[in-house]
């Protein structure tokens, strides 16, 4: 396909893609202003205005905020065990942001490493990611600073460029391929990213070196400790399992969790390794820019700023690595 | 699909009450070949769950060389536990693993073994005990010292007894200060303190050492009086776990994933990591 799309082409071929049977999750304004990734039902609800951050990630097309692992039934003599159905056929992520998808190929390491997670592993090998290069960022941007830009392919099956109004596309995959035909375009001129603001490797060497320094402490004490930050991440993939029973029927889920809580570490006997807030700033910080790095060879963090612009305390990975000494980027 | 989450299903054989407030639990697999292909190693781990309750995390208290059966053993401080205890012979428990990385037994071989534990700590140092004991002429001369706060909260106190019998065994039982009763004819006093009184040769041991924070911090600096070095020094972490497979980011202390690349670690590699456990 080497004709630009306009607005209403692109809309068409997502309506072609809901008709034919799969699920098309994309930006949509929920609210003025507040752009959501949702699942459409039409490819007129798809958000294709100004430059917008959305506020979730497309993780949850990946691992979902609540996921039955299997099902069972209480007999007098035993248990039986219930395999939950085959998650969700084919699904299209449309117009996300570069840093969403990015992060995609950062999770396929960790659930994949020795024991292969199939509930993450089904639902990403049904899952094609079209993204729409950014033409513009805002304040809490900052892929650059961890090796991205407003135009990273990874993680991407296709990528779609506005250029006056129009969508230029570009595959990458067989995936890509397969929604927008094999004529790939020369990549138009692209827009420029923020500017670098941190050096990450001085994040990755601070949270090592540095576990005990005050610093986590006095830089987390507006922390509420709401989780939010981890809830939006694309990146953040911790979950808890927990039963529901009604009856004697019930079923085993995986639910997404966060570092920030409390009892997320907290033992049996009453110990808690990470008492205070700092603590659990620190661990964020810390998995995400150098036990993430050290064990999987990639930083778990995109720049996408979700973190930060949906923080009510005005924390977040920007805020609190910027003020970590000597973190600002190198002058040339 | 292979469901990484979906446990086996164990019928409980077998219940002990240890103390007010502790229990052990035998269990065998309702599937007879998965009962014939199951091994693991002793001082791994298992997710072991009550159904309508949820998952808690428990060492493999029995020994590997027993084919039968598997035990745990614990405390009744939540939900699940709550729900464990209640658990009587032909009901069914939910168990995943084994998980983690075991006791290093091959290399403990032709060493001592000096094995310390406070309180609920001996239940993954019991599996260890059994194993050495069954496989007697691969290890030199053992010393047990476990203590609890009072007599009610020893738990095994009958294999305590039955280890003492064996030649080569030395057991020492001890309370806390207060936790004696009139019958009490163990020692009186803290496992580091009772340790360090007992001058056991340590020159060719290894020590396996679990229980409170306090126990091991104390215990350490006796440990190194004695000459035994840092890296034949083992403990096992006790970081919260829900999915014991390295993927649901919880058990991390410092660089590691607990459930992977432990629990058990030596003094050594837990001195190289940050205080996150």
């Amino acid at each position: 396909m080497s004709a630009a799309l306009s607005q209403e082409a692109l809309r068409a071929l997502a309506d072609g893609w809901i008709k034919s049977g799969r699920k098309v999750i994309g930006p949509v304004e929920a609210q003025p202003g507040r752009i959501v990734f949702k699942p459409l039902g039409s490819g007129a609800a798809l958000y294709l205005g100004a430059w917008a951050p959305t506020v979730n990630s497309i993780k949850e097309a990946v691992l979902p905020r609540h996921e039955k692992l299997y099902s069972y039934r209480i007999h007098k003599d035993g248990i039986q065990l219930m395999d939950e159905p085959e998650a969700a056929g084919e699904t299209i992520v449309i117009a996300a942001h570069p840093c969403q998808a990015a992060a995609l190929p950062v999770l396929d390491k960790v659930f994949n490493w020795d024991l292969a997670d199939e509930f993450y592993n089904r639902r990403r090998a049904a899952l094609s990611v079209v993204t729409l290069a950014c033409s513009s960022y805002d304040d809490h941007c900052f892929c650059t600073s961890v090796g991205l830009g407003p135009a990273s392919e990874k993680g991407s099956d296709a990528m779609l460029y506005e250029t006056g109004g129009e969508f230029v596309a570009r595959t990458f995959t067989a995936k890509g391929r397969a929604l927008f035909g094999d004529a790939a375009e020369e990549a138009p001129p692209q827009h420029d990213g923020p500017p670098v603001r941190f050096r990450a490797a001085r994040a990755r060497e601070f949270a090592r070196k540095e576990f005990d320094s005050p610093f986590w402490r006095e830089h987390s004490l507006a922390c509420l400790g709401c989780g939010v930050c981890a809830y939006v991440c694309p990146a953040c993939h911790c979950f808890d399992i927990v039963d529901e029973r009604r009856g004697d029927e019930g079923f085993r889920a995986r639910n997404w969790d966060a570092c920030q809580f409390p009892m997320f570490t907290l033992h049996a006997s009453g110990h808690n390794p990470r008492q205070r807030q700092g603590d659990r700033q620190r661990q964020r910080i810390y998995h995400k820019f150098g036990v993430y790095p050290e064990k999987f060879g990639e930083i778990l963090c995109t720049g996408c700023g979700a973190c930060a612009r949906n923080c009510p305390a005005g924390l977040g990975v920007l805020p609190m690595v910027t003020e970590i000494p000597d973190a600002e980027p190198l002058q040339a | 699909m292979q469901n990484l989450y979906k446990p086996d299903l164990m019928t409980v054989t077998k219940v002990r009450q240890h103390t007010p407030d502790v229990k052990s639990v035998s269990l065998s697999f309702q599937d007879a070949a998965r009962a014939g292909a199951f091994h693991f190693r002793v001082g791994q781990f298992g997710i072991f769950s009550a159904f309508g309750s949820g998952e808690s995390t428990f060492n493999i208290c029995s020994s590997s060389n027993w084919s039968d059966r598997i035990e745990f053993c614990f405390r009744k401080v939540g939900r699940v536990t709550e729900d464990l205890w209640s658990m009587e012979e032909g009901d069914t428990i939910g168990f995943r693993g084994p998980y983690g990385n075991g006791y290093p037994v091959e290399q403990w071989r032709g060493k001592d073994l000096i094995f310390l534990g406070g309180g609920i700590a001996m239940p993954p140092i019991r599996c260890a005990i059994w194993y050495a004991l069954e496989n007697r002429g691969d290890y030199g001369d053992i010393t047990i010292v476990y203590g609890a706060r009072s007599v009610r909260d020893l738990v095994f106190v009958d294999e305590l007894e039955e280890w003492a019998k064996h030649p080569r065994v030395r057991v020492i039982q001890c309370v806390d200060p207060g936790g004696e009763t009139p019958e009490w004819t163990g020692e009186i006093g803290f496992v580091p303190t009772v340790f360090e009184r007992a001058n056991v040769p340590a020159q060719n041991a290894v020590a396996l050492v679990i229980g409170p924070p306090i126990m091991i911090k104390n215990t350490i600096p006796v440990l190194e009086r004695t000459g035994v070095r840092m890296s034949s020094v083992y403990t096992s972490l006790e970081n919260r776990m829900k999915c014991g497979v390295g993927k649901c980011g919880r058990c991390n202390a410092g660089p590691v994933y607990v459930c992977k690349e432990g629990p058990v670690f030596t003094f050594e590699e837990l001195r190289a990591l940050p205080m996150d456990y």
